[in-house]
């Protein structure tokens, strides 16, 4: 190369700088004064700035609803978990390993809410649980199941389990395609050898393609952790506002409402402390049991 | 045996063909809903309509906002998009061509950004955006939409210059191009799948972000689709305009089919690529 350290440094200085510092103010620096503002008694633009050291975490303790909240959080992350996994896995293999013609169209149909915005979903789906005019009022009562009719978002019962089922809806295609691509790289001559050994179509799928899938099963698995306890109150804030009386509330949504609502901005910055540390605690965790040698082939 | 299997691909069939529905019947339900009057839509929510009007088109987008929110929406969707893909693109080309001290550490910073729950700075930024004038500002939505993308674009476009041989940089910069010339002439063409792929994911995101466009902006003539459907969706509530909401709906879904449409091969690929690494 031609030219000088100078230039090189130059055109580095070029690259990285402006990029890094718009991260720095827009990212980096909001995150850490989260924190900082999570010690003040703060009520916004205009209120005094008081600091208050722990006590905002120590009104965090007493809180009644906070450990609803976790709580809420943690049931959409399990069933979440479990019907988005279970059914994209099913139909990764269908896809990848019964030759159907039409593969391409399911490929296509099932991906498309994944990229709908969560507005959209959730207004669709509050009008599908809508008791008067929503298809799961109205198919109940046509199919001669009127009595099970419920006003499912405005059941404290029901209006957090209703909340699972648009988001399985709207995540399976993602982590289908992410599996389907697992699955493809998987050699054919181990499924052939598995035959021979006479292997059933059951014993090739928890022994060659589970473990084989692994990591892609692993990371769909932590990818979906973290979108829900970072990102659940999305749904929650246009489905129900954390209603009926807290039956959906989420750390996300609680935390909007004590801030942008009640202007408690202090401690709202100390909610935002708490999903950051459950989540990030949450993650290594995973990590730590999803864990597994790494099959070689 | 023959028609055992057959009997098995069909029924592996079933759920497969149940999903089917499952996604595209309320999507037909909600266009559908889009030309009926309030009176079909509560006498008979699954019938098809009686006659096709475009009256609740018509309300959703000029009596509910929905068409200068949908301009607002394009405006910063493609400010994000262009902004993020200045500031991305030559730093995704230095971490991964440039040897420098610190390199995999500055990819690690941008890495874990995408692992941290954001709720937690838009307190903050909510008051930095107020201090720099940019709040409930399009421009300054655009801003921190761009910078939000910044990690998953360096992510992905890092993984794209990998594919670039570097024979063709080394002969260029022995030709008398300077690194600025490498990097815009000859890399940037030659990385334009991977910057379509990237653009798309983004503005696909920017076009369907909420809650932040719902904390910054705070006028209704500021509002992106987001938002206004929101309000929307609250004012049908008490004045039973659900036809025009189906409107609304339908008219914010249309763009995201068209470009899945004629980009469907690059949103796959951006995102399975994106979230396996991730």
């Amino acid at each position: 190369m031609m030219q000088s350290k100078n230039q090189k440094y130059m055109f580095l200085l070029f690259c990285l700088a402006p990029t890094f510092i718009v991260f720095a103010i827009f990212t980096v620096y909001p995150l850490l004064n989260g924190l900082y503002l999570s010690f003040f008694d703060w009520s916004g633009m205009s209120g005094t700035k008081d600091f208050i050291g722990w006590d905002n975490y120590k009104q965090l303790l007493k809180d009644p609803i906070i450990p609803k909240t976790i709580w809420h959080d943690y049931f959409l992350v399990v069933t979440k978990v479990v019907g988005i996994m279970v059914l994209s896995t099913y139909f990764a293999v269908a896809l990848t390993q019964l030759r159907i013609k039409e593969a391409p169209f399911y490929r296509i149909v099932f991906f498309f809410p994944n990229i709908m915005s969560v507005v959209i979903i959730g207004i669709l789906w509050t009008f599908i649980y809508n008791p008067d005019l929503g298809i799961v009022n109205s198919g109940l009562k046509a199919i001669g199941l009127g009595s099970w009719a419920e006003p499912w978002l405005g059941s404290p019962d029901w209006a957090l389990a209703s909340l699972v089922l648009p988001s399985v809806w709207a995540g399976i295609g993602l982590f289908m395609l992410m599996l389907m691509g697992g699955i493809m790289n998987v050699p054919k001559n181990l499924y052939e050898a598995a035959d021979i050994d006479g292997a059933g179509s059951w014993q090739q799928f928890w022994r060659v393609t589970v473990p084989l899938v692994w990591p892609q099963i692993k990371t769909s698995i932590l990818y979906i952790v973290i979108t829900t306890l970072n990102g659940s109150f999305i749904i929650v804030q246009v489905m129900t506002e954390g209603g009926p009386n807290n039956a959906t509330q989420v750390m996300g949504s609680y935390l909007y409402q004590q801030a942008f609502k009640q202007f408690h901005f202090g401690y709202g910055a100390t909610i935002g402390v708490m999903i950051l540390i459950l989540s990030l605690a949450t993650v290594l965790i995973l990590q730590f049991l999803l864990r597994k040698e790494k099959v070689e082939y | 045996m023959r028609f055992g299997k057959i009997l098995v691909k069909t029924g592996m069939r079933i759920p497969l063909i149940a999903w089917s529905i499952a996604v595209i019947y309320p999507v037909i339900w909600m266009v559908l809903g889009a030309f009926k009057s309030n009176g079909e839509i509560f006498a008979s929510p699954w019938a098809l309509p009686k006659s096709f009007s475009f009256d609740n088109f018509v309300t959703a987008w000029t009596d509910f906002n929905i068409g200068s929110s949908f301009l607002n929406s394009i405006f910063v969707t493609m400010l994000g998009t262009v902004l993020c893909l200045v500031f991305s693109l030559p730093t995704s080309y230095a971490i991964e061509r440039i040897r420098f001290r610190g390199s995999k550490v500055l990819f690690n910073v941008y890495l874990s950004a995408m692992m941290i729950p954001m709720v937690l700075g838009w307190i903050p930024l909510f008051f930095l955006l107020m201090k720099l004038h940019m709040l409930n500002s399009l421009w300054g939505l655009g801003v921190v939409y761009a910078v939000t993308q910044i990690p998953f674009s360096v992510f992905i476009l890092t993984s794209f210059m990998g594919t670039v041989p570097k024979e063709l940089e080394e002969s260029a910069a022995i030709d008398g191009l300077s690194p600025y010339g490498i990097l815009f002439k000859i890399v940037t063409p030659l990385v334009l799948t991977g910057i379509i792929t990237v653009s798309i994911m983004n503005a696909i995101t920017f076009w369907n972000e909420y809650f932040m466009a719902l904390i910054f902006l705070q006028s209704d003539d500021q509002y992106t689709l987001g938002v206004a459907m929101d309000l929307m969706n609250q004012k049908a509530q008490y004045t039973n305009a659900w036809g025009a909401l189906f409107a609304g709906l339908t008219i914010a879904v249309i763009p995201i089919m068209i470009v899945y449409g004629i980009f469907q091969r690059h949103i796959v690929k951006g995102m399975t690529e994106g979230a396996v690494k991730g």
